[in-house]
């Protein structure tokens, strides 16, 4: 029994049962299920700041991150502020630079006390030579020395002049020349002569 | 001359790299009666590049003349020194009598205690010796007419017992025997 006599048999009036052979029918629209979605970049324009500030010996580092407003779709979109801090603190030692200061002073009395004096030979600026040495032979003359108050002379012979030592405490005041020279005609050694 | 009769020397010389500096007061016949000196002052580089070029006027008017004119306990009735940077300061920290003196080319003028003025504003002739040539004085600025009158005194009545510029040769031969370290 085929199907048409099957189905004639469980329906009680008649029933025409045609056969279908030709399925016509228009085939029904299919779409895609794989959505197209449009996408936006949203890699946002970000400004950033930096900057170093030396305070104290601590440097901090702010760095500050913002991300601007960006639109899809004509819907204006707000994206959060994102504000990060980040602190280095770091031990950066300070050094305090000493400038140049005020020079130890030394108090030295004693030790130039035992500098002697050295006087040159003042002979050429002479204006007129004592009356009593009219007739010797004046090699030179130094002065003006206090001659009470000598301790020693010494004549520095390489360079012409007279080194003197006075006494230490010595108040005495009257001061002379003294002259080195040379009596003439007798040929006799240079002498030393108070004026 | 007067009852305080003491001359002071100050000498400050060096470069910018060493300075030093010495006050010396004698008596009337150049014996030393105080004398005091700075170590030698040798600064860093660095405190050269921050004080510029006006560095060595600074080390020798706040740092040495200071310190020595602090240190220094005889007052002499007049400064004297050889370096024109020092002068004015010398002054107005000792508010004592100062000038700078220097040998001069200049013909003997008439008599000792003479005093001639020159071209240079501050700077007069001062006949101290009965003989040689007058020294070339000068004057810190504002200096009073009976200021130089009494310095020329000084001078003149020092004259007669000691060589007013002998002081500074022996200065600085002492500086440098103290420097080489021999004692």
């Amino acid at each position: 029994m085929g199907l048409r006599d099957f189905l004639a048999g469980l329906i009680p009036r008649h029933v025409d049962v045609y056969t279908i052979d030709d399925f016509s029918i228009e085939a029904p629209e299919t779409v895609s299920m794989i959505k197209r979605v449009e996408t936006v970049r949203m890699k946002p324009e970000i400004s950033c700041e930096a900057s170093k500030i030396y305070d104290a010996g601590e440097i901090t580092e702010r760095l500050k991150a913002r991300a601007v407003n960006v639109k899809i779709s004509g819907k204006k979109v707000t994206s959060k502020t994102y504000r990060i801090k980040r602190y280095v603190k770091e031990d950066v030692k300070t050094h305090r630079h000493k400038l140049a200061g005020k020079p130890k002073v030394s108090n030295m009395t004693k030790q130039i006390q035992a500098v002697p004096l050295e006087l040159s030979n003042v002979i050429k600026s002479m204006k007129k030579r004592p009356d009593s040495l009219r007739n010797e032979a004046v090699l030179a003359c130094y002065g003006p020395i206090v001659e009470g108050g000598v301790l020693k002379l010494a004549l520095n012979k390489q360079r012409g002049t007279l080194l003197v030592w006075y006494k230490p405490g010595s108040r005495q005041l009257k001061a002379k020349y003294v002259y080195l020279i040379r009596r003439l005609g007798l040929g006799g050694k240079p002498e030393w002569r108070w004026e | 001359m007067a009852a305080n009769n003491t001359l002071g020397y100050i000498i400050i010389d060096g470069s910018e790299a060493l300075i030093r500096g010495a006050a010396l007061v004698t008596d009337a016949k150049g014996f030393p009666v105080d004398f005091v000196r700075t170590e030698p002052l040798r600064p860093d580089q660095l405190s050269r590049i921050l004080y510029g070029e006006s560095f060595g006027k600074y080390a020798k008017e706040k740092l040495v003349l200071e310190s020595l004119l602090d240190a220094v306990e005889t007052d002499p009735q007049l400064w004297i020194c050889n370096d024109p940077d020092i002068l004015a300061p010398l002054r107005a920290n000792s508010r004592i009598k100062s000038v700078l003196l220097e040998e001069s080319p200049h013909v003997p003028l008439d008599a000792a205690g003479h005093i001639e003025t020159t071209a240079d504003l501050g700077v007069f002739l001062i006949q101290a010796n009965t003989n040689g040539a007058p020294f070339r004085a000068e004057f810190p600025g504002g200096v009073k007419p009976d200021e130089i009158q009494q310095t020329a005194a000084i001078l003149t009545e020092a004259a007669q017992t000691m060589n007013i510029l002998e002081p500074f040769a022996r200065v600085e031969k002492a500086l440098n025997f103290l420097a080489s370290g021999v004692r």
